[in-house]
This record gives structure tokens, sequence and C-alpha cells, in this order.
């Protein structure tokens, strides 16, 4: 908003706070109340209240303070790394193959090929499907007994006997990653697709009559407007996969053998079904911590904030 | 530079076409790997599993399409009651969401106050977080205050994901909106509320659409809050009760499926009809 108009603004604003004769300052209540009480109450105090339980040693029963006992006894554990190695693994592949995937697709569609609507349309599906339809329909596609994949595979005789992807141990991870990517390469796909719609026609029209090639025109233009859509992809996708509790949750519940037991995955373990709420609560103190310091650097480096403050 | 193009080692021309197959490849590829298992799923919900499974091996031209699916899952399924719980929470969450989102969308961008800055920086921290992090906090405030097992603790905990992103992007639309229209309201005498109502609201109208579908995506879709704040089968979601359909004998694959289908309805409507706010949603980030 430019400074004139701020001011101008303010100028209204604070004539009418003077005479509040039509409400402003109700108005002003009826802006922020409900967001700042709906913050209070499901972000402020509940993450406060398990910041503070996860000082105490099972603090349903019998609370006990132990500090940071229970951070200690987490981070001391061999097993919380290898944990926290699988939570980078996956954020890794799925949000690597999901940029590359989206990228490719509007890329496409930006040519404006035929059917380019029609595909765009069908695209919204793994977006809006809920999770658990996305995980049936991968457990059916990969199931050892019935799953087409398998039958395709034996019958072409790449394999000769069938596989059962998602409980294999070499199999696990990569049959989760395809199932995740699949969900979320439309995210990508959408918000490039966005970005590249954005992108002044006449500018590719200056290039070619330059005798730039398609080669130059992506990188000297098109590359350069998406740089920023990219690494805000890599960045909140790769935070928001390496939280994703649901879709490895329903289709491997983290094994084999914890071969997909990421952190999201453990959280829910020690408190459901461990029900040991002080390490429950300290684990998801360390990923808000882990969270938080990914968001300052962030604000940092890119100043979302500037786009509407 | 006007010669480079005819100087490589293939001609311009065929250089082109390659290109255009290349692009028609990478579009075709990957409609058939968002089809098959959306195509699979449709074929197995609305065929018996005695024709699906005829003969030992999967049966996917569907030439007996019959109902048998979802009858089984109307008859001896809570499917219904599961599905009632989803849709109250559902467009509790989405009002609940949408009026918050409006509200602050509209203030935050009218109303200037210092730390403007931090609230943005509050507001993208809360939309990055991460569902299972918070679900374990709020149960256990829940969980203190005998709210488990509630469509109203569901329903805050959903609007705790989706509200920060319909913050977000109604600020963002405001932001659009020129204030010319409000003064020209004022100049002629309305009072602020009145402008809200009869210019404001109406101009935003595609803005908190566009908000209300990703409220609505969220909570429909959502598994991990249904599952942490409902313990009791008849608070069940739709998607925690389905969830748990393949551990139980009576129920196989063709009901399965079926009650995907029916759970796949909502999202298919929105891309049908409602697409073009999906889409600006996409433009300022989009969820999940």
């Amino acid at each position: 908003m430019s400074t004139a108009l701020k001011s101008r603004l303010a100028a209204a604003g604070s004539a009418l706070r003077e005479r509040d004769v039509d409400g402003t300052t109700l108005l002003l209540a009826a802006c922020f109340v409900p967001m700042l009480a709906f913050f209070v109450v499901v972000w402020v105090i509940p993450i406060v209240y398990a910041l503070g339980m996860s000082l105490f040693a099972s603090p349903v029963r019998n609370p006990e303070f132990v500090g940071l006992g229970n951070y200690a006894a987490l981070l001391g554990d061999g097993a919380f790394w290898g944990f926290l190695w699988n939570s980078v693994v996956y954020a890794v592949a799925t949000t690597g193959l999901s940029l590359v995937i989206g990228l490719g697709l509007a890329l496409v569609i930006n040519q404006r090929i035929r059917g380019g609507d029609a595909l765009r349309t069908l695209m919204i599906f793994p977006y809006l499907l809920p999770t658990l339809v996305v995980i049936f329909m991968w457990k059916f596609i990969l199931d050892p007994n019935i799953g087409i994949l398998n039958q395709f595979l034996v019958d072409a005789g790449l394999i000769d006997k069938p596989i059962a992807f998602f409980s294999t141990l070499e199999f696990a991870m990569p049959a989760v990653v395809v199932t995740s990517v699949w969900k979320f390469a439309s995210f990508a796909f959408f918000i490039l697709l966005a970005r590249l719609q954005a992108i002044d026609p006449d500018l590719y029209e200056r290039a070619r009559v330059e005798g730039a090639t398609t080669w130059q025109a992506f990188r000297d233009i098109t590359f350069p407007h998406l740089r920023g859509a990219i690494l805000i992809i890599l960045l909140v996708r790769g935070i928001w996969m390496f939280n994703k509790f649901d879709i490895i949750y329903l289709s491997t519940r983290g094994g084999p053998l914890q071969q997909t037991t990421t952190l999201p995955i453990r959280v829910y373990q020690l408190a459901f079904s461990e029900v040991n709420f002080g390490m429950a609560t300290a684990l998801a103190g360390v990923m808000f911590f882990l969270l938080a310091g990914v968001a300052v650097v962030y604000f940092r480096a890119f100043a979302p904030e500037k786009e509407v403050a | 530079m006007a010669t480079s193009a005819g100087r490589g080692l293939v001609s311009h021309d065929t250089q082109k076409r390659l290109q255009r197959i290349a692009v028609y490849l990478t579009a075709l590829l990957i409609s058939v790997f968002t089809i098959i298992p959306v195509y699979v799923m449709v074929v197995i919900a609305i065929q018996s599993p005695a024709t699906t499974f005829a003969g030992g091996r999967v049966n996917l031209l569907p030439t007996e399409p019959s109902l048998r699916n979802f009858l089984v899952l109307l008859g001896s399924t809570d499917t219904v009651r599961y599905f009632v719980n989803s849709l109250v929470v559902t467009l509790g969450s989405t009002v609940l969401s949408t009026t918050i989102a409006v509200a602050a969308g509209y203030g935050l961008t009218r109303f200037d106050f210092t730390g403007k800055s931090l609230a943005a920086r509050a507001v993208l921290f809360s939309y990055m977080f991460s569902p299972i992090v918070l679900a374990i906090p709020l149960y256990v405030v829940f969980s203190t205050l005998g709210l488990l097992n509630s469509h109203f603790a569901l329903t805050l905990a959903l609007t705790a994901i989706s509200a920060p992103f319909c913050i977000w992007l109604m600020w963002q639309y405001f932001q659009t909106v020129p204030i010319a229209l409000e003064e020209s309201a004022w100049v002629r005498g309305a009072s602020r509320w009145r402008t809200v109502r009869d210019v404001v609201l109406p101009v935003a109208r595609p803005g908190y659409i566009s908000a209300a579908i990703f409220a609505f995506a969220v909570a429909w879709n959502d598994f991990t809050m249904a599952r942490v704040v409902m313990s009791r089968d008849e608070m069940y979601t739709i998607t925690v009760g389905a969830s748990l359909f393949l551990d139980r004998v009576s129920i196989g694959w063709g009901e399965t499926m079926a009650v995907s289908l029916l759970i796949s309805i909502p999202p298919f409507l929105i891309a049908l009809f409602l697409q073009r706010y999906l889409l600006q949603g996409f433009s300022v980030g989009g969820l999940e």
C-alpha cells in the first residue's frame, strides 16, 4: 500500500475514531478479536502447556519435574537420529521429485498444448483427494496378491514373484515416496503455473525476434521468474513433507522395522502407543524448535512479510 | 544471433518437432500416472468383487456395473454416520475459518498499527506449522478440559490448520481491492459498518470463496486431527472410520473403493465448478 494511501486512510480512521459515531472501534474489535482469540486458544495456550508438560516425567499420572531430562533422554537415544534421518530422506525425495514433475508439467501446459485445460483440471484431483483415498488406491496397485503393478511386472518377466512393496525393507520408503509424489506434485505444478502465466508474453516475443533459442529464452526469462517460487516450494513443501504424518501412518505405520518411521510417526507412537506424554511433548518440542529455526532463516532470506505489511 | 539457430547439428525444423514431441510425451506420461489410480478406484467401486476378481486376475474393464459395494457399505457399516460427522466438522470449520480470515484480512489491510510485520510473521509461521506437532498439545488441552470426542473440539482443531492460510489469502486479497470504493461510500455518508456490508463484502467475494474452498479441502482431507481428537467409533469422521475398513474381514477392496469414491465427490465437484477460485488461491501459496 502506498504511503499516501496509508496516511489518507489513517486520517480517515482517526477522524472517525474521534467522533466514533459509526462504531469504528467496534469494527476494529470485530476485525481483530476473533483472530486474536483464536490464536490464543488453539495455538499459544496448547503449545505453552505442552512445552510445560515436556519438563515432567509421565505428566499425566504423577508429574515429577525432570527439567530438560526428557530432551536429554530423547537426543541421547541413537534411534532418534535414525528417525530424523528418515524424515530428511523422505522430505528431500518427495519435495525434489514433486518439484521436477510439477515444473515439467507446468512448462508443458504453459505451451498451450491441445488438451492442456483438461490436464490442468485432472491435476486438481491428486491435490484435493483425501490422503486416505490416495493410500487406498496405491495400496491396491502395489498389493502383492492382487495388485496390478505386480501383475504387470510378473507378466513382463521383470520379476519372478510379486513384491509386497509397503512391507519390504528396501521398497517401503520408495513406495511411500511414490504415493506422496503422486499426491503432492500438483502443489508445485499449480504454484509454478500461476507464476508462468504471470510472465509478460512480450518478453518471449522480443527474445524470438532477437533470435534467442528456446533454451536461452528459458534461461534468461522463464527461470529468473520462477526462481523465487521454486525456492518457496523447496522450503515450504520441504517443511510440510518433513512433518508429514497421515500419508506414512496410513501406508506403513512407520514399518517395516521402523524403516519409514519419521519424527511425526514417532511423536504419535510415543503419545498414543506408549502413552508417554513427557517424551511425546518433548519430541513435539524438538520439532517445534526445528521449525522455528527454519522459519527464522526463511524470514531473514525472503522477508515474505513484505508482501503484506 | 540471427544465424545461430541454423548452425546446430540438427535443423531448426527438426529441433522444433523434437521439442513438440517431448512436450506431448511429458504430458502423456504425467496424465497416465495421474489417471490410472483414479480409474482403478472407480472401476473397482462400481463392479461387484465377483466380477473384479473373476478368474484370479483383476478385471479392469467394467462390463457389469453394480451398486453392490455401496449397498454393503450402507447395510453393514456406519458409513452414513461417519459422513455426517465429517460434514458437521468440515462445514463448521469452513465457516469459522473463513469468517476469521475475512475479518482479519480486512482489519490487517485497512488499519494502521505497529507490529504489522510481526503479525505477518506469526501468520506465516502458523501456516508452515505441522498438524501433528499441533495435534499433541491440542489433545493434551482438550483432554484436560474433557472436550475429546466432540464436534466442537475437532472443529477448532481443523480451523487451527486452515485459518492461517485463509488469513494470509484474505490479507493479500484485500490489498488488491482499491480503497477508493470505500472512500466514495464514506463521502456519501455511509458508516464504516455499512460500507463493509454493502461495498467491501461483495467486492471480496472471489477472495472468500477461495479461502472457503481451501478451508473445506483441509477439513475434508483431514485424518491427523480426527484420529487424535476422536477415539469413540460413533464420533469418527469418514476418513478415520474408513481407514479401519481394511482391517475388517467382512470388508474387501470393492467396499473400500466404493467409500473412496463417495469421499471423492466433494473434491470432484470443486474441480469441476470452482476451479478458478482454487487457482487463485495458488497464486498466493496454496495449502498443505
